[in-house]
């Protein structure tokens, strides 16, 4: 054994002993430590503050065992082992070459050495330390676990400051707590607000704990609107609670009455706000080649909370022109991140939905926060998805515009059998009344499919427009004045007569005409079906009229496969021009009309009046104001105000002290803030007598 | 032949008529024997030295030998002045506690207590309206100290109408670039601006109902608020003005203009041919003298303006107002005849797009826009970042004789005006101005419309308040009364006012609103806290200061008559020597002892 060995022989168990007890003594305060973390910032803390503070008492103990070095050893054997005659040093030397004395008496103590063992090196544990410390920790864990939280137990009350007078024999709120529960979806904590006014989540239950001295014999909340709360005693307490479903404003009356009235008190509930969707994808993408699947992106953010399931409503659009077929599903999808910011990044593949070339897939996300009961749903942002037809030729930054320009303006059969199979889908869902107004609305997009195929075979315009000018005053016999004789319109020479125009009306007119009769068989058959299948979806029963619409569909296939039509798509249908008086000047007949224009209503109101009396110029009332027009006002107006309740709140104060400037000034300058800007800036300049006597004697004026 | 001279010859003449009685009264005593020339003698010079005495104790010579100077210490005198030796030192009630010097309660006092005094040294900030009338006669040396900074004037209009838009001028001293911020009742930053670097600033706010109300304004650098002040508002009806419209052809700028101006509180007739005799609008107006005395604006595109030039102009020169708007481009002849109203077109000609203003910051909209209606929420009502494409023509209205009116955010004038006769005309150079309306800018609309119909429009009688600035504690001047007035101060105490010459004076000891009636009129005016608007108040004495007489006075009218000198020696002196005289008269001295009484029966 070298001296090295030996030496770590015997230094080990005193080093490692001493690394043991510093551990020992640092583990309870590490514990007592990470309590406190725990208790204050959570169990993150106390993981973190268990780690910082373990790794410091390693380090310590190193550094503590480094203290066990040669010239220690060599000193403690020396000291305790007089058998080694203060030569033990010899023993751990490396540095050789000894003199042959110095080998002679190391050979000599080294047989001794072995007579003691290392362990009898080891210093003890440090017990007492180590107690203190344990019930030092202890006591810390046991006060951390044990300290009361914010709104659990029983509430501290805090003085409360009405600043009323205090008066014997007459109860005043002496002391007050007001402890705010927030609806448990929230995740916020319970807290006690030492003020009776407080700014609560909508839904939160309020627990007041109110003292009165001396004690009051039937204590209420006095709601500004509503029923008053009876406190319940409570020991020496008095206790109410309720939940906030809306801002209120109430003052505690602790003397039903008697006494001074005390100040108002306001809680304003905050509304928990829908949440919020935002495309992280560009709204429209096209499809890249070889791209088999899709992943749009979504961010969701709420003040409490999205749910982690969302629906994304996917829409495909397959076909071209007349041929587009849509189908629409929702998928449910699923939200990673925090809670508050959730992103959604579904993978759509292609193939599971059939989406193919000459299509375009538009996804929305739907999305509810975490509101209970009544989830909040809210409809993102489309993201659109084309795949261009491959036949067709590439129309890049063309897309929008082609899209835009050729608007439908009336449904196709297919659309229209779309329709009423997605109606009857929904029939259970739909009131009696929404499902025969859907129906009927389809039955009006039927209507104007007919008609138009009816014009191909020379049908009747039904509803022609009237003129709207004096033009066009509708005249019929016997209506009270001389019509005249029938207009014969003189045949110049070579004009080719018009018989038909003048003695009847054709009904071939139209574009069908050059259509051969086999094709106007079908088309009329096709009509026919548009027909009945108009009436029953009008009468509302989109269920028998479904065959119907199916076999005009087909008859209508059967006519494109026969021949090509072109439908003429018409846009706003505006009054026809009276061709015979155009550009003739005649002016006779002409109505006088004339449109009266009505100006906007506004009334300064309840408002405008209270506000001047408030003043202290002309028109103010210094004494008593009667203010329960502009009460009624602000109730009826609520809505329109900025802040209705402080307005009632300062109504309240003015009506219970009229004497009080300071409050008058403020209802004053609420007011100011709920009146309506009649915007009626007609005004004449202010005359200028002096001006205008001026102006007359150096003769500007006439 | 003044008084004194008078006085000197009545005394001479006394005196001559004393020593007539004294000879006479020596030659009946040596008669009885009982003369004594030296007793006489010392009468006879007596005499004269008491004629002599009372002259001067009526014409004190010593008030002509007293100082003939005077420092008056006045608010912000250093300190250090009452250590200094000069002229004697007067202490007016704003001075501060210096010492050494004769307190006075105005100025007037201390001129009395000093007769002579031609000339006064003003220390300190300068005199106070209290005693500027007293300081009138004598030569001033006043050097003004430089302002301290802060708010040095505030604009105001005399009235606005419900739900108006107005302006208020700021004047700022030594804090250029300042902000400063237009508060609205509500305490809510209605504008805010930031004052250019000669101090100004210009903010605009707007009106609801009738009444009187108080705006605010703050001058503040960075978040620090380095001077807030009152700013009264006297919102007021004014008589319903009625409008025509003539266009040349009918337009959706007529249209909008229509729709606006009937809700805005005009009574609208509109006139637009359509060609061919047909005219479109309401009934049919013949524009000549009578009916257009009917009207008190008429707004007229340049199209229907040479058929009725003539008529237009006569109306214009008996009051009313008329305001020429362009249709769209311009050719040589309209132009030439808007140039003959005196008018100066400068420009290309043509059409220039305009340079919108931005829209207001929604929070400053919010305060302007009030609460929104049921048609209208406020949300849809204010106005938007959209910029609509207006343009104008490009010629800009100006000139000498033109006011401008309207100015385009590049500060292109848009439209200028200028008195013709009793009236007034002005050009509006913005086409197709409905587009404002149409994107969310109607206020703007509504402000260029009304600002230009308001200043044109045909004057009448209507309620303004008095825009004078005037503070508690401080006489005040209210002018233009008809008769006795009746002041109503803010408690609802009640003040006559018998007003000289259609002038009367007012003392308010308290801030806040008053207002003057008489005969059925209405003038409200705001008393400001006597602490409020410092460098206002300094400003304006310092002005006043300005105006009073610098040089020395000439020739000897500068005595005040009623002055008391300091004459009680001569008074003491007269007095004792008349009792001399008197007692030397009356008593037997030196006199020789009268022969004994013969006994008479008893």
């Amino acid at each position: 054994m070298n001296a090295g060995m030996l030496f770590t022989h015997w230094i080990a168990p005193a080093r490692n002993r001493r690394s043991a007890n510093t551990l020992a003594l640092a583990l309870p305060l590490a514990m007592a430590m990470a309590a406190i973390g725990w208790r204050v910032a959570g169990p993150i803390a106390a993981i973190a503050i268990t780690t910082v503070s373990l790794a410091v008492a390693l380090a310590v103990a190193r550094r503590q065992a480094a203290r066990f070095d040669r010239h220690w050893l060599v000193r403690t054997l020396d000291a305790n082992r007089p058998e080694l005659e203060d030569s033990s040093a010899l023993l751990f030397t490396d540095d050789a070459p000894l003199s042959p004395l110095q080998s002679l008496q190391r050979g000599r103590i080294a047989a001794r050495l072995d007579q003691g063992a290392p362990q009898d090196l080891i210093s003890g544990w440090s017990t007492r330390t180590l107690l203190g410390l344990s019930l030092l920790a202890a006591i810390v864990i046991t006060a951390a676990l044990l300290w009361p939280r914010a709104g659990e137990g029983p509430p501290t009350l805090t003085p409360s400051s009405e600043g009323l007078p205090a008066r014997p024999g007459i109860p005043r709120l002496v002391a007050q707590n007001l402890r705010i529960i927030p609806p448990a979806y929230t995740g916020l904590l319970v807290r006690d607000s030492a003020s009776l006014d407080a700014r609560v989540p909508q839904g939160s239950r309020l627990e007041w704990t109110l003292r009165f001295d001396p004690q009051a014999s039937a204590p209420r909340l006095l709601m500004l609107a509503g029923e008053p709360m009876a406190l319940h005693p409570d020991g020496a307490n008095w206790i109410a609670s309720r939940s906030t479903d809306a801002a209120f404003l109430y003052r505690v009356d602790p003397a039903s009455g008697r006494g001074a009235t005390p100040p108002l008190h306001r809680i304003d509930a905050i509304a928990d706000a829908p949440p919020q969707v935002k495309a992280l994808s560009d709204s429209l993408t096209m499809v890249k080649s070889g791209q088999r699947n899709w992943s749009p992106a979504f961010a969701a953010t709420d003040d409490y909370g999205v749910a982690a399931s969302a629906r994304l409503r996917v829409t495909l659009a397959i076909g071209e022109g007349e041929n587009v077929t849509f189908s629409e599903r929702e998928i449910p999808v699923s939200g990673s991140g925090p809670v508050r910011d959730r992103r959604f990044a579904p993978r759509l593949d292609f193939s599971t939905f059939g989406f193919v070339a000459g299509g375009d897939m538009v996804v929305q996300l739907i999305v509810r926060d975490n509101r209970s009961p009544s989830p909040q749903e809210v409809r993102g942002p489309s993201l659109i998805l084309r795949w261009p037809s491959p036949k067709a030729p590439e129309s890049s930054g063309l897309t929008g515009m082609v899209n835009t320009t050729l608007p439908a303006y009336f449904r196709s059969q297919r659309q229209i059998i779309i329709d009423i199979e997605k109606l009857l889908k929904d029939k259970r869902s739909l009131t009696p009344d929404r499902y025969l107004s859907r129906s009927a609305s389809i039955g009006g997009d039927q209507q104007i499919l007919r008609v138009r195929y009816s014009q191909f075979l020379g049908g009747e315009n039904e509803g022609a427009p009237e003129l709207p000018t004096a033009d066009g005053e509708a005249h019929s016999d016997g209506d009270g004045h001389d019509h005249g004789p029938p207009v014969a319109r003189q045949n110049v020479f070579g004009e080719k007569e018009d018989v038909l125009a003048e003695f009847g009306h054709p009904h071939d007119e139209s574009p069908a005409s050059s259509l051969d009769p086999e094709t106007r068989a079908i088309l009329k058959q096709a009509v026919d079906e548009m027909w009945q299948s108009e009436r029953e979806l009008k009468t509302g029963h989109p269920d028998a009229a479904l065959p119907y619409a199916y076999k005009a569909l087909r008859f209508i296939k059967e006519v494109q496969q026969a021949t090509r039509i072109f439908l003429s798509r018409v846009g706003p249908e505006l009054p026809p021009i009276d061709a015979s008086r155009r550009m003739t000047g005649k002016r006779e007949g002409l109505g006088s009309r004339v449109l009266p224009v009505a100006p906007i209503e506004g009334d300064d109101g309840p408002a405008a009046a209270a506000w001047r009396a408030l003043g202290d110029g002309p028109g103010a009332i210094r004494g008593p104001i009667a203010l329960g027009a502009l009460e009624g006002w602000t109730r009826a107006n609520a809505t329109r105000l900025p802040d209705a309740l402080a307005l009632n709140g300062a109504i309240d104060t003015v009506r219970s002290d009229p004497a009080c400037l300071p409050c008058r000034a403020k209802l004053r300058a609420l007011l100011w803030t709920a009146m309506e800007r009649t915007a009626r800036p007609a005004r004449r300049r202010p005359a200028d007598a002096a001006g205008a006597r001026y102006l007359d004697a150096i003769g500007g004026a006439p | 032949m003044t008084i004194a001279i008078a006085v000197a010859l009545i005394l001479g003449l006394a005196t001559l008529l004393g020593w007539l009685r004294l000879g006479l009264w020596h030659r009946a005593a040596h008669a009885t024997g009982q003369a004594s020339p030296g007793r006489t003698a010392a009468l006879a010079l007596l005499q004269p030295v008491c004629a002599g005495l009372l002259y001067l104790a009526l014409f004190s010579p010593l008030a002509v030998g007293g100082s003939s100077s005077l420092r008056i210490a006045t608010a912000g005198t250093a300190r250090l002045t009452g250590a200094q030796s000069g002229a004697p030192l007067i202490l007016l009630p704003e001075a501060p506690n210096i010492g050494g010097g004769e307190a006075v309660p105005d100025l007037a006092t201390a001129l009395r207590r000093h007769p002579g005094v031609t000339m006064i040294k003003v220390l300190g900030d300068g005199l106070t309206p209290r005693d500027l009338d007293a300081a009138r006669k004598l030569a001033i040396a006043f050097e003004a100290p430089p302002l301290r900074p802060g708010i040095m004037d505030i604009a105001r209009p005399a009235s606005v109408a419900p739900g108006g838009r107005f302006v208020v001028g700021a004047t700022l001293n030594g804090w250029s670039g300042a902000t400063v911020d237009l508060l609205d009742p509500a305490g809510r930053v209605t504008d805010s601006g930031t004052a250019d670097k000669d101090g100004h600033v210009q903010l605009a706010g707007t009106a609801r109902a009738a009444g009187a109300v108080l705006f605010s304004l703050r001058a503040r650098s960075g978040r620090q608020v380095v001077a807030q002040a009152d700013v009264p508002v006297w919102i007021a009806e004014s008589a319903r003005p009625r409008l025509l419209i003539l266009a040349g052809a009918p337009g959706p700028e007529v249209k909008y203009l229509r729709r606006w101006a009937i809700d805005a509180g005009y009574d609208v007739t509109t006139q637009m041919r359509a060609g061919g005799g047909i005219a479109l609008g309401d009934a049919p107006v013949s524009l000549d003298a009578g009916s257009l005395r009917r009207f008190d604006v008429a707004i007229v595109d340049e199209r229907s303006w040479p058929a009725a030039r003539g008529s237009l102009l006569a109306a214009v020169r008996g009051g009313m107002g008329l305001v020429l708007r362009a249709g769209g481009a311009m050719d040589g002849a309209t132009r030439s005849q808007w140039q003959a109203l005196g008018f100066s077109l400068s420009g290309p000609g043509g059409i220039a797009p305009l340079a919108l203003p931005k829209a207001p910051d929604p929070a400053i909209a919010r305060t302007r826009h009030g609460i929104g209606s049921v048609d209208a929420p406020v949300d849809m009502a204010l106005p938007e970042e959209l910029v609509p494409d207006i343009s104008r023509i490009g010629l800009a209205p100006g000139g000498d004789n033109g006011v401008p009116l309207l100015q385009d955010a590049g500060g292109t004038s848009l439209a200028a005006w200028r008195a013709v006769g009793a009236g007034r005309v002005a050009l509006f150079t913005a086409i197709d101005s409905y587009g404002l309306t149409l994107t969310g800018r109607g206020d703007l609309y509504g402000d260029w419309w009304s600002r230009l119909l308001g200043t044109v429009a045909r004057p009448a009688p209507g309620s303004v308040m008095v825009t004078d600035t005037v503070w508690a504690g401080e006489r005040m001047t209210l002018c233009g009364l008809t008769g006795e007035g009746r002041v109503e101060g803010p408690d609802g105490g009640v003040a006559r006012m018998l007003p000289v010459a259609g002038c009367g004076a007012f003392w308010p000891a308290k801030p806040g609103w008053r207002s003057v009636r008489t005969q059925g009129e209405v003038r409200p005016f705001y008393v400001q806290p006597q602490d409020a608007l410092p460098v206002m108040r300094a400003a304006r004495d310092q002005r006043a200061m300005a105006m009073l007489r610098r040089e020395a006075p000439t020739g000897s009218g500068t005595m005040t008559p009623a002055a008391p000198r300091a004459d009680w020696p001569w008074w003491l002196a007269w007095l004792a020597t008349s009792a001399l005289l008197w007692w030397l008269e009356r008593s037997r001295v030196g006199r020789p002892a009268p022969p004994p009484p013969t006994q008479s029966a008893m």
